[in-house]
């Protein structure tokens, strides 16, 4: 992970590929998310909100059946000022971004857990 | 950088879900209970309904307990929905076999979340089940000693209704 640490932006990445990234940012507790041209910070709360929201979407079925399902998602969270309109191909694109980060997340977390108990 | 989701949660998304899913499985067992309440009543074992009204409400607990469990350490608690509760039964003894096999399902699904607590040393969650492990010794005795008794009473004659009178008094003090 590459530590960003400068002054006016505390930013960690967490995860990228070639479509998208997403980026932490310690101070403000939240996730900055670089994907379809759009720039949007998630916190802890909305951030699993739109893990469930891209998990739940049946992408075999929108790739198969395409007369029956239109050719966007759109994904909208409650209680977030956030909205993804998105094709079959870049939910793919996200649910991978997301996937990565969640492992990236929980990698953190073996590791911070690890330490702490050296620590205390 | 800091671990941002441990800060919101002390457990893991994934103890949250089979807490969820114990939540639900709580949620049923209490159903259950009031319907074979409801079925004893309606077939004039009144000692059996009484029984059977006090644990669907020990079930209810259960689930309260485990739900403000997911909530206090941060996760999401989801009241759940309940289908498919068994509304007649063929027999007085079918209803306390059905009783039995519930808490021998539910004692083995707490021994699945313990394992996962041990998987993943989450060590307070496992103090947490701890009570529910023990509350399922008690459980399961009830249920084995209420059908036990249809055994040692016999179904002939008023054996019914005396198994009936009997029910209520089970009681499990074992100080181990
Ligand atoms: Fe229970
Ligand atoms: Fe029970």
């Amino acid at each position: 992970m590459i530590e960003t640490g400068s002054a006016s932006s505390s930013l960690t990445e967490v995860f990228h590929t070639k479509h998208g990234s997403v980026q932490q940012c310690d101070k403000s507790h939240q996730w900055l998310i670089e994907f379809a041209g759009k720039s949007a910070k998630f916190d802890y709360r909305c951030l699993l909100k739109l893990k469930k929201a891209v998990y739940s979407i049946d992408i075999e079925r929108a790739l198969l059946d395409t007369a029956a399902v239109p050719d966007v998602e759109i994904i909208f969270l409650c209680a977030c000022e956030h909205c993804y309109v998105l094709s079959v191909a870049e939910v793919i694109a996200l649910k991978e971004l997301l996937q990565g980060t969640f492992v990236m997340l929980e990698l953190n977390h073996l590791i911070t857990d690890c330490l702490n108990r050296l620590v205390y | 950088m800091k671990d941002l989701i441990r800060v919101r949660s002390l457990i893991s998304a994934e103890i949250e879900a089979v807490l969820n899913q114990q939540i639900k499985k709580e949620a049923y067992s209490s159903s259950i209970y009031l319907s074979m309440a409801s079925w004893c009543d309606r077939n004039g074992f009144d000692g059996s309904a009484d029984y059977f009204f006090k644990q669907a409400e020990e079930e209810r607990h259960h689930q309260m307990k485990l739900y403000k469990y997911v909530l206090d350490m941060g996760g999401t608690a989801i009241s759940p929905e309940i289908t498919n509760i068994k509304i007649e039964y063929n027999s007085f003894r079918e209803v306390f076999e059905d009783a039995l096999d519930q808490e021998v399902a539910i004692t083995q699904s707490f021994k699945n979340i313990a394992a996962k607590c041990h998987k993943e040393q989450d060590f307070v969650t496992m103090e947490f089940l701890n009570w529910f492990l023990k509350e399922q010794r008690e459980e399961e005795y009830k249920a084995r000693r209420a059908l036990e008794l249809f055994e040692v009473i016999g179904e002939e004659g008023t054996g019914r209704w005396q198994i009936d009178k009997h029910v209520g008094s089970i009681k499990y003090d074992s100080e181990a």
